[in-house]
């Protein structure tokens, strides 16, 4: 037990830089103009899309989750009960184009130098399981959920946190 | 020590919310809006209200039952009605995007500025015409300019149209209004004269300025600082707070406390963690002071209910001219402006058409004047009862229009 705890406050105060994935060249990229078909292929094979202004410099703009996507998939229930103005994206009613459409604008956002407890509690505090890791406006690589519990599992079992995938 | 007042008065809270469910939820079942069933609910209840629960007693076996006494007019419950207008203005600013505003096209800039100005013009003629003041003119016509578009995009839906240059001209418009109307009615609530206009013209800019402004870059510190609080729901108490703030000095730079929640909600709109606020806002608003408001306004059919039936056959004459002029006002002002913008006829008639309905912001503006004290007695009566059927008609009678007018597309 005592190891665990010292195991994990190690754990925590790893970089996000040392942990995330930096293969910018896999990431799941779209630009914001691309259309809706475009997406939909994406997300066939991914969970998410960090969407960018354009494919050259990666500026971060959005992301898209399934569950945005969700949203304009199935048929609008529009509630009987509304003010201001209505959310009216939908596959359906051609109202969704775009990436841009789609997105959440605002993006929680990792620095590559933060530390991995503080990137813990952003995805317990919003509710998120992936980060994307952000310099200058730049996305230079991701950080999910999914490779921290592997990567703390790896450590559990006598391998270096941070050998392990590094080659 | 709680006196029994105010268990009556509780007790009414619960009545009116059962009563706005049930009857809204009937209204959602034949396919209307559920918030003109609210309104029908609060005529209902204060109908219900006015007959029996005036305090009466009565013996049933020998016990002598004494009915409780119910008003929807004391400041308790005027209180909690006010309230939600806050909420209404607060959910109404949450839902705009400053992005998605500074998007829309120049289409639908000359449609909502066409239909905020023919509406305000007609409606402060008509006002006149029929011999109220000025001032009181000038609010008829300013609860003609906002549109509730809530029933058009319904409707477009339906006839898979929404997808069309009127759809999204129709959208941007009504976001646009909804602004100007708002500022609008901050402007003339309080003008008296010419200095007084520039004045508060000045108080309006400043107010924007700074606190549009400003909140816009201290926002994020000031909700961080909920976060560091690890309580349940800080962001929430934050977010409220600084709704109630800025009424407070939005009524007190003498621009109607309105105007505070309705910037409070683009302020806080804007913000990373919108979307949480947003759904908790909407739980305690939709969920408990919007439903009273409206009920409220529902109610207030019956105030001054002594008065003769002559005086009902006036209104009404008054009402059925409010409402045709609300329809051609925007008709015309609408549709001039897509004109402007290069639609065809057909086209800027079905936009026209589509900014005709009228509900929260109609309300809000005759119930704000009211409780100002802008409209007192019978012609506050008159007022509002003319701005119930008005909301009423106009959102029934669109989806109509709206469907003759695509017919032949």
């Amino acid at each position: 037990m005592k190891k665990g705890g010292k195991l994990i406050s190690d754990f925590y105060e790893l970089k996000v830089e040392q942990l995330m994935d930096k293969r910018v060249w896999d990431l799941p990229l779209i630009e914001e103009k691309e259309d809706m078909d475009h997406v939909l292929s994406i997300l066939g094979g991914r969970n998410h899309i960090w969407v960018v202004k354009d494919k050259e410099n990666k500026e971060l703009v959005g992301v898209i989750t399934e569950h945005d996507v969700l949203s304009i998939l199935a048929p609008k229930h529009f509630p009987s009960y509304v003010f201001g103005i209505p959310d009216v994206r939908s596959i359906q009613h051609g109202t969704a184009k775009t990436a841009g459409d789609v997105m959440a604008q605002k993006v929680i956002t990792c620095r590559p130098d933060e530390k991995i407890i503080d990137a813990l509690m952003k995805m317990v505090k919003y509710k998120l399981r992936r980060l994307p890791v952000i310099k200058d406006k730049t996305i230079i690589g991701e950080l999910t959920l999914h490779q921290l519990i592997r990567k703390y599992y790896g450590a559990t079992q006598y391998h270096p946190i941070l050998e392990d995938e590094e080659g | 020590m709680i006196s029994t007042e105010i268990f009556n008065i509780l007790l009414l809270v619960a009545a009116t919310l059962i009563f706005a469910r049930v009857l809204g939820f009937l209204f959602f079942k034949i396919k209307q809006p559920a918030v003109i069933g609210e309104i029908v609910a609060g005529i209902f209840l204060g109908g219900i209200i006015v007959v029996v629960f005036s305090g009466q007693k009565f013996d049933l076996f020998s016990f002598m039952i004494t009915l409780p006494n119910l008003s929807f007019h004391t400041p308790e419950f005027e209180l909690l009605a006010e309230v939600g207008i806050l909420f209404l203005l607060f959910i109404s600013g949450l839902e705009i995007s400053i992005s998605k505003l500074k998007k829309t096209g120049k289409s639908s800039t000359y449609v909502a500025v066409g239909g905020v100005i023919m509406p305000l013009i007609l409606g402060f003629l008509s006002g006149i015409l029929f011999g109220f003041s000025i001032h009181e003119s000038i609010i008829i016509g300013l609860i003609l300019t906002a549109t509730s578009v809530g029933v058009t995009v319904r409707t477009l839906m339906d006839l898979n149209v929404l997808d069309t240059d009127v759809g999204s001209t129709i959208l941007g418009g009504a976001v646009i209004d909804d602004v100007i109307g708002i500022i609008l009615f901050a402007f003339l609530l309080s003008v008296g004269s010419i200095m007084d206009a520039v004045w508060i013209g000045i108080r309006i800019a400043i107010f924007f300025l700074i606190f549009l402004y400003l909140g816009l870059k201290f926002i994020d510190k000031i909700l961080d600082i909920g976060e560091k609080i690890h309580l349940p729901k800080a962001f929430l108490s934050i977010s409220l707070s600084i709704l109630l703030i800025y009424s407070y000095f939005a009524d007190n730079a003498g621009i109607s406390g309105i105007i505070g929640a309705f910037i409070a909600g683009i302020l806080i709109g804007q913000n990373v963690r919108a979307k949480k606020i947003k759904d908790d806002v909407k739980t305690i608003g939709y969920g408990f002071f919007i439903p009273i408001f409206f009920v409220w306004i529902g109610s207030s059919l019956w105030e001054g209910a002594e008065a003769d039936l002559s005086s009902y056959t006036s209104i009404l004459a008054f009402a059925i001219i409010i409402i045709i002029v609300s329809i051609i006002g925007k008709l015309i002002g609408c549709g001039i402006g897509s004109k402007f913008s290069g639609m065809s006829n057909k086209e800027s008639l079905q936009v026209g058409i589509g900014m005709v309905p009228r509900m929260e912001l109609a309300l809000i503006i005759s119930a704000a004047a009211i409780s100002r004290g802008i409209i007192t007695g019978q012609v506050a009566h008159t007022i509002l009862l003319t701005t119930i059927l008005l909301t009423i008609v106009t959102t029934l009678i669109t989806p109509f229009l709206i469907k003759a007018t695509f017919k032949n597309n």
